[in-house]
């Protein structure tokens, strides 16, 4: 089952616009008719979107800092660390950090975000400077009760990634062993809290960021990723789950928690090795397929399985290793599902690629609330528009993932001149699937991916459950029979 | 005024962010007239630049010889983004530009004051741009409305820190041709010479037309549109009582917190849209750079 979701959530029509408050007094030719009320609806960033339309004109001159600046630029950005908690709310409060949180939700959604906003917000992201070594330390001994010189054996003051509201450091424990601390920007919790509650803003920066979404449903998951973001006991909670599930996987890996080095703003795991996606993109395609069939098992047998989807296929949260094995990075972002929810998704799948049944499928969309009833189209239209999301899967055979796919998924998903989309929506539990298709497509599409998903999907599919199709298959029955026995599913606890 | 004259939002961010990122210097010959550890170099960079930009031309604009130089002279409306980002230029290349560059600029607008002269058509005076006078008026409105505005909504200056950034500014009203001694010096100075100035100031036709338009700059894309006017009510609401009176606006409500809050996300918007301009996330690094190393000593 590929795709999960019917297209075209309807856009949010419905919102509120702000209203702006009477003029004091209409003097015509004067400022009079103006008032401070509240701030009427700001479209930002589809100022965004102006601006960047003719930033390309100058993105082929590479600024520069100083002349003459070369290699000392990483000196030059470590001049600038943030070494104060108000550096911090200067850098990622005022809306910015929320916006680079937007930039990173959209950027899962290829059409969804024309590529110069994407520009915009990734430059967002590069201006944020790492914190001060003392400003990291601080942050450790705050909440691990000691300098990071005496917490671990060893600690490098060099972080060696960003993360979203932190960065994070290489350590080695007390006892050893080789961890990756994730450090949380001291304050940044307040400064963003209080950019949440500008709830008119927030409303007209998604409208333009993810057009054609319901908005409010956006917020609600924008809010919700945030506030757990912001607490890593969260991360650690669902990391330490999927490493227990996938304890001994063949090819998924899944770095341990260390439970007494993690508090809500520092989190620490197992450091794992490997490549990042972007050199796996220069190995032979085998690896590719490989890695490829890797993630492709890792998500659908977390969802059919663990009930557990995580949410964050982005690029930067993989590491990749010979043989298809890849580590999976960043559990900041997961949804479980209640096996209620998950039955109307298993139901479409079966009856539109095992069951070939189509009004079996209509109702199931109906159920589950995904389309309404009784709309006034006829059943083959619905199935002609949905069949482009489960194309992978609903024939037998090898196939390739391609960009062209990815983005022909995406364009669909978003096309809402369609009939259906009058009539499609998608309830709120299910939003953050919609990754699935815009999510892991564009990242298996850009590997160029072949596989028989169709032969793999029926392994998982829990209505079929089919004998392994390859031989990492037959790895993962060796492993599913080693593993001491459970209840499968992660959701609920 | 149409959006083909206007030609939308780009003009405005991206030729501001251009012509910011040209007056920061990459090898700088010198500090030029404030340096890094200047609170002219804190204050002209603020988050609140542009409200204090808007409120300033709000203010200039009440002096009636002032209004009718830039109504007679400037084609302004048939390209307002042109003409309000090489004001955020100049004021740039004046804060963070070396002397020399800083010098040049001053020079070129001294040479187009020369051309500005005339008669009043409602006061029936003669003005000439070059006036002490008016300049005096034109650096008080711009000084006046950076502090305000940061006051307001950005980091509010200190007692201490307002009084050097007038003492420093009253550099740049020198580099136009305000005669030394002239240009109010300390907070006390500039309070005296706004009280001192108000009769002569008025609301003319030129100006009430003018200042309406710019609040209400048409051709602007509906998106950039909303969010210009949300500058130009965070303007208003940072005018001094008596212009907003001369505005025929009634009394200002105290601007609350939560309403500072949202003027401050906004600006903080319109900021990350400049950030995604190119060079000007490094010519910020520049400054910051320069200002770090200023405070280290």
């Amino acid at each position: 089952m590929d795709g999960v979701l019917p297209s075209a959530m309807p856009a949010d029509k419905t919102a509120p616009v702000a209203d702006r408050a009477a003029p004091v007094k209409a003097t015509p030719g004067t400022t009079g008719t103006r008032t401070p009320g509240r701030l009427r609806l700001s479209r930002g960033l589809a100022a965004v979107r102006l601006a960047a339309r003719g930033g390309a004109r100058y993105a082929t001159n590479a600024p520069r800092l100083f002349v003459a600046a070369g290699e000392q630029r990483q000196q030059l950005r470590n001049d600038l660390a943030l070494r104060t908690a108000e550096d911090v709310a200067a850098t990622l409060g005022t809306m910015k950090g929320v916006l680079m949180k937007i930039g990173q939700m959209a950027s899962y959604v290829d059409d969804g975000l024309a590529p110069p906003v994407r520009r915009t917000l990734s430059r967002l992201q590069d201006s944020v400077p790492p914190m001060s070594a003392e400003l990291a330390a601080g942050v450790v001994e705050d909440e691990l009760g000691g300098p990071p010189d005496e917490v671990f054996a060893t600690w490098d003051a060099e972080p060696i990634a960003a993360a979203s509201i932190g960065q994070v450091h290489r350590a080695i424990t007390r006892d050893g062993r080789a961890v990756a601390v994730k450090v949380q920007y001291p304050g940044i919790a307040k400064t963003i809290a209080a950019d949440l509650g500008n709830v008119a803003l927030l409303r007209s920066l998604l409208r333009v960021a993810a057009p054609n979404q319901d908005v409010n449903a956006l917020i609600e998951e924008l809010r919700d990723r945030i506030t757990e973001e912001l607490d890593y006991h969260r991360e650690a909670a669902n990391q330490r789950m999927f490493a227990d599930y996938y304890d001994g996987h063949p090819t998924i890996h899944v770095p341990r928690v260390i439970d007494e080095l993690c508090t809500a703003r520092v989190f620490t795991s197992e450091l794992a090795t490997g490549a990042r996606f972007a050199e796996l993109l220069s190995w032979p395609q085998g690896e590719k397929d490989l890695a490829a069939e890797t993630i492709y098992r890792f998500t659908f047998r977390s969802l059919y399985e663990a009930h557990a989807f995580n949410g964050d296929p982005h690029p930067g949260n993989y590491l990749f290793n010979r043989g298809g094995l890849v580590t999976f990075l960043d559990f900041g972002l997961v949804k479980y599902f209640t096996a209620e929810e998950l039955k109307p998704l298993v139901h479409m799948v079966r009856y539109l690629c095992v069951d070939e049944d189509p009004e079996a499928f209509r109702r199931a969309m109906e159920d589950a609330d995904f389309l309404a009833r009784g709309a006034p189209l006829p059943t083959e239209q619905i199935i002609e528009h949905m069949a482009l999301f489960y194309d992978t899967v609903r024939t037998p055979g090898t196939r390739t993932m391609t960009a062209g796919y990815a983005s022909a998924v995406a364009r669909r998903y978003f096309d809402f001149r369609n009939p259906l989309a009058a009539y499609a929506r998608i309830p709120r539990s299910y939003v953050i699937l919609q990754r699935i298709n815009l999510g892991m497509f564009a990242l298996l599409g850009d590997l160029g991916a072949t596989g028989n998903w169709r032969a793999v999907a029926e392994e998982i599919w829990p209505f079929v459950k089919a004998p392994p199709s390859t031989p990492m298959g037959e790895a993962e029955v060796a492993w599913l029979a080693r593993r001491p026995a459970r209840t499968e599913s992660l959701s609920g606890r | 005024m149409t959006a083909e004259v206007y030609p939308a939002a780009d003009g405005l961010v991206q030729r501001a962010a251009a012509a910011f990122t040209a007056s920061v210097p990459e090898s700088p010959a010198d500090d030029g007239y404030f340096g890094p550890g200047s609170a002219t170099w804190r204050l002209n960079g603020d988050l609140s630049a542009p409200v204090a930009g808007l409120r300033s031309l709000l203010v200039q604009a009440l002096h009636p010889l002032a209004m009718a130089g830039v109504d007679q002279h400037s084609d302004w409306r048939a390209d307002p983004a042109g003409r309000l980002a090489s004001t955020a230029a100049y004021l740039a290349t004046i804060t963070y530009g070396d002397r020399g560059a800083a010098l040049r600029a001053a020079n070129r607008v001294r040479k187009i004051h020369e051309r500005v002269r005339g008669t009043d058509q409602v006061t029936g005076q003669p003005y000439a741009a070059g006036d002490p006078d008016l300049l005096v008026w034109v650096h008080a409105g711009l000084v006046d409305s950076v502090l305000a505005a940061a006051e307001l909504y950005g980091t509010p200056p200190t007692a201490a820190e307002k009084d050097a950034y007038l003492a420093e500014m009253t550099a740049a009203a020198e580099l136009v041709g305000v005669p030394a001694g002239r240009a109010p010096a300390t907070a006390a100075e500039l309070d005296d010479y706004l009280a001192a100035v108000r009769p002569v100031l008025t609301l003319t036709p030129a100006a009430a037309e003018s200042t309406a338009y710019l609040l209400n700059l048409p051709g602007l894309e509906d998106e950039m549109g909303g969010m210009w006017r949300d500058i130009g009510d965070a303007a208003v609401a940072a005018l001094p009582e008596w212009a907003a009176c001369m505005y025929g606006l009634l009394p200002q409500q105290p601007v609350t917190e939560q309403r500072r809050e949202e003027v401050r996300q906004l600006l903080g918007v319109l900021d990350a849209l400049y950030l995604g301009e190119p060079g000007v996330l490094e010519a910020r690094q520049r400054i910051e750079l320069r200002m770090r190393q200023a405070r280290r000593g």
